[in-house]
């Protein structure tokens, strides 16, 4: 492709500001809401479980209990968004949206903070359950006739623009939340085009002990409303097919500096030591001094190549540095047992690889998927993906994806959600053949070995184990506290003494057997093999997990819109020294799992409901423990509708 | 054998007069013509990324029972809002409807594009039968299409299976419900997006207005008169830079009045040679 040089995308830019200004309106804007446009959602959602926990999310916040979360309940949202045309080039947006929480039986309700004793006012003093409507997010687009600007956002995004590494996109119920200011601008369409931005942080989670200051120890009076990332964009596609893009960032959480004798509760307000001496360099200058609590910077560059009919490549690595100024940020490590978004390092580099090549058409339908992920045990990335992205080929240990952070967020789900692992220390491979037409078939062979792999790290002061880091993880009957045994928490990849190695097969099938209403059968089978030798000094505490997964489900659509599936899910794990200590003994456990379910999906015009109905037993016979059964019947269902 | 006796048996067929048989038909498009009528423009949110509406090539192949439909755009087709999840078929923001006209008459088959496309065909070319590949699952679709083209569902095939492939979209069709690729068969293929939560009037497409938004294509109209439609097929397909200009004109025959009334964009289809 002839590409004009870079002069001409100069004038061309010069020409843009001497035109656009003074152009006119030359499409047809709707005289009857040519300026305000109002679309919107309700979402209702019901959830059972034969336990005797109220409320409509399956699982809630782990550190401050919610008033929301239980199993039994119905509650409905309303969403309202608004588009407003400014101008020509100027558009303005906003979502409002109910507060969700309050059940179908709090008629009257308009808080969660009951009164001492019950009455029946049906007044309440908190807001929770009074599903008021909030503003969720707010936004204003403009297109600027400035050279090299394309347009400019101002408010709320999603931060989608980057990647999973850097600045994830932010969950879905967190989509507007996030507020910056993003400049898009065009150096020259084929080589260079970038995204700036400046981002205010979330005071909540991103930052040691999941926030900016506040409810650290060390951090008296918290000044989160300075807190921003930075980051930068740059993508250039030189040659046709070639696509490279680099992206820098920098996260930085300030606090008020208290040595300064101006700042409010500052320790140093008359400038004179314990003993009446002068501190020299103490001076009152009408000015408050701020320092650095926490910052993580992480650049990465990746490449795509589409250019080859028969493949596509992609490459990425990046590094990323912290810094932890220790007199303001408590040690989590230490005071939390070992959860802890981070590695308490006060200055720490990292890094990662990852390679994957896709060969199309290996023989008639048939698809080749190779990868190679090599990630650094110190690389950090505490404003990456947390959710809902998937950073690698592999189905890997639990169902859901691979995310880059031990930020993760799988906290605010349903029992039907996807959970997602983190991958730090992942050093390994994997190979995916994926044959598809009318029967789909997928073979997935995983290794890995672990970066973290080392004899007595320091899981108590510097390397969050995140307390529970034995055990095959069931996200089925998960609970923070682990009084269910749950197993490894998703985010434990430091652990004191670890020899690690991992294979992971997956076999996966779907026959679109053209039978009846679209009859389809799917079935999947993983297995895995997981050895940790723990300590290397002895073989006592070695662990072997051999788990295997295996489904099998039938669906049809019955009528238009309506899809039906049942299925039936077979685990079977084989512990030896499930959990333990050394000095107490290990146990070898075993947990059956069954569990049938039945799925409905049904659209029509603009609804859609969803239902989900499964029994779930478990049978976990523990050496060391009290064997434990569950049988849980549960159901969720959804009815959404937007117009 | 099954496949040289299927030959066989067309070429007798073809001494009685019926179609000859085109077990492959390939089309071009010309890069960066991802503009519907010259002056749309791609939606401001990161997941549209350049060149994921852009046509490149549409290859249409018998294949034992079914007709493989390949669409290859000018981008990795990616998956940035996981269709998994949703029951879809592991791509998020394209849709491509193909349709096809079996016998280049005048007053046979339908002349009005389906809903949210905002488009008509030229009598000549008015289509047999039109091929839907959804970023959504079958149910989802034949839920949309009884309520939003329901006077003309029984032409309407939806495939067996799709995926995405790089920058390829590769789905199977019945071709019991297809038919046999003949040769005089003309075809037309509209590059369209996924929209999950459609316009009452839209068949899961996405709307085009005056200027873009996060989710809205730019450079069209507020109003439904303008063509919904970001890239098709023009010329005689071979991919020659003249047939942007083509597709422009053609997609750029629309009115629109001050009331949102007007004339529709009048399409022809390709009849390759």
């Amino acid at each position: 492709m002839q590409r004009a040089p870079l002069s001409l995308a100069v004038t061309a830019c010069a020409a843009l500001f001497a035109t656009s200004a003074g152009s006119l309106v030359s499409g047809g804007a709707r005289a009857d809401n040519g300026n305000f446009t109002v679309s919107g959602k309700i979402y209702s959602k019901w959830l059972y479980r034969n336990n005797d926990k109220a409320g409509v999310v399956s699982l809630g916040n782990p550190f401050w209990p919610d008033n929301i979360s239980g199993d039994n309940g119905v509650a409905s949202e309303l969403e309202l968004n608004i588009l407003g045309k400014v101008g020509e080039h100027i558009q303005a947006g906003a979502r409002v949206q109910s507060r969700f929480g309050g059940v179908w039986q709090d008629w009257w309700e308009n808080g969660d903070i009951a009164y001492d004793a019950e009455n029946t006012s049906g007044e309440s003093l908190g807001m929770n359950r009074a599903t008021y409507m909030k503003l969720r997010g707010y936004w204003i687009h403009a297109e600027l006739p400035i050279c090299f600007v394309d347009d400019v956002l101002i408010g709320a995004s999603d931060f989608g623009m980057f990647n999973a590494w850097t600045i994830g996109k932010v969950r879905y119920i967190d989509r507007d939340n996030g507020k910056g200011i993003f400049v898009n601008g065009t150096i020259d369409e084929e080589y260079l085009k970038y995204t700036a931005a400046v981002i205010a942080l979330p005071k909540l989670w991103v930052g040691p002990n999941w926030s900016t200051g506040v409810g650290d120890p060390l951090v008296r009076l918290p000044f989160y409303s300075q807190d921003w990332a930075y980051a930068l964009k740059l993508t250039s596609r030189p040659l046709d097919g070639f696509t490279l893009t680099l992206i820098s960032t920098v996260t930085a959480d300030a606090e008020i500096d208290l040595t300064d004798p101006d700042a409010v509760g500052s320790e140093n307000p008359t400038c004179t030591d314990e003993l009446g001496n002068p501190i020299p360099g103490c001076a009152k200058n009408g000015a408050v001094d701020w320092t650095n609590r926490y910052t993580n910077s992480v650049t990465t560059l990746e490449g795509q190549i589409d250019s080859w009919d028969g493949g596509s490549f992609n490459f990425i690595g990046g590094l990323s540095y912290q810094s932890i100024n220790e007199k303001v940020t408590g040690n989590g490590v230490l005071l939390n047992n070992g959860v802890f978004p981070m590695v308490y390092d006060p200055s720490m580099f990292g890094y990662f690889a990852r390679a994957r090549a896709e060969f199309f058409d290996i023989s008639e339908n048939l698809n080749l998927q190779l990868e190679y992920f090599n990630i650094g045990e110190t690389f950090q990335t505490i404003f990456g993906a947390r959710r809902e992205t998937d950073v690698l080929l592999t189905d890997g240990f639990i169902e859901g994806g691979q995310i880059p952070t031990l930020n993760s967020a799988n906290e605010f789900v349903d029992f039907d959600e996807a959970w997602y692992e983190t991958i730090i220390g992942w050093h390994g491979g994997t190979a995916i053949l994926a044959y598809k037409s009318d029967l789909e078939l997928s073979l997935e062979g995983t290794f890995i070995t672990y970066n973290t792999n080392k004899q007595n790290r320091d899981v108590e002061t510097k390397f969050p184990d995140f307390l529970h880091s034995e055990g095959y993880t069931d996200t089925d009957l998960y609970d923070y506290a682990n009084v269910y045994d749950r197993g490894r928490d998703p985010r434990s990849v430091y652990r004191k003494d670890q020899d690690r190695m991992s294979a992971i097969a997956v076999l996966s099938g779907l026959w679109h057997t053209g039978f009846g209403k679209e009859l389809d059968i799917g079935f999947k089978v993983k297995f895995i093999y997981d050895k940790d030798k723990r300590s290397t000094t002895t073989s006592d505490d070695d662990y072997l997990g051999l788990i295997s997964t295996n489904r099998l489900w039938v669906s049809m659509v019955p009528a238009d819109g309506l899809k039906l599936t049942v299925g039936t899910q077979f685990d079977w794990w084989d512990e030896e020294n499930r959990r333990g200590t050394l000095e107490q003994g290990y146990g070898d456990d075993t947990t059956l799992k069954v569990r049938p379910w039945f799925d409905l999906n049904y659209s029509y015009e603009g609804l859609t409901l969803r239902y989900r109905l499964e029994y779930f037993h478990k049978d976990a016979q523990r050496e060391r423990d009290t064997d434990r059964l569950f049988d849980v019947i549960r159901s969720k269902a959804s009815v959404e509708v937007g117009w | 054998m099954k496949r040289s006796l299927t030959s066989a048996l067309a070429g007798a067929l073809v001494t009685v007069a019926v179609p000859a048989l085109a077990a492959e038909v390939v089309l071009k498009d010309p890069k960066g013509d991802d503009k519907g009528p010259g002056t749309y423009t791609y939606p401001t949110d990161a997941v549209y990324t350049k060149g994921s509406f852009d046509l490149t090539e549409a290859k249409l192949e018998e294949d034992g029972d079914s007709i493989k439909v390949t669409v290859e755009l000018n981008a990795k087709i990616e998956d940035p809002w996981d269709s998994k999840a949703w029951g879809g078929n592991g791509f998020s923001t394209q849709m491509v409807f193909i349709f096809i006209d079996t016998d280049h008459k005048a007053g046979s088959g339908h002349e009005d594009g389906l809903a949210g496309l905002n488009i008509k065909f030229a009598p000549e070319s008015a289509w047999d039968k039109a091929l839907i590949i959804s970023a959504q699952g079958n149910a989802r679709v034949q839920s949309e299409v009884n309520a939003k083209a329901a006077a003309v569902k029984a032409d309407i095939v939806l495939p067996s299976a799709v995926k995405a492939q790089g920058k390829k979209l590769v789905a199977r069709f019945p071709k019991s419900k297809v038919g046999a690729l003949a040769a005089g068969f003309g075809y037309q293929v509209v590059v369209q997006s996924n929209e999950g939560f459609p316009d009452k009037t839209d068949l899961l497409t996405r709307k085009v207005n005056e200027y873009g938004g996060q989710h809205r294509f730019g450079g069209g109209n507020d109003y439904d008169c303008d063509p919904h439609a970001i890239d098709i097929l023009a010329g005689k397909a071979k991919g020659e830079a003249t047939e942007a200009k083509a597709q422009f004109d053609m997609l750029g025959t629309f009115t629109c009045d001050a009331k949102g009334g007007g004339k529709r964009a009048v399409l022809q289809m390709v009849y390759p040679e």
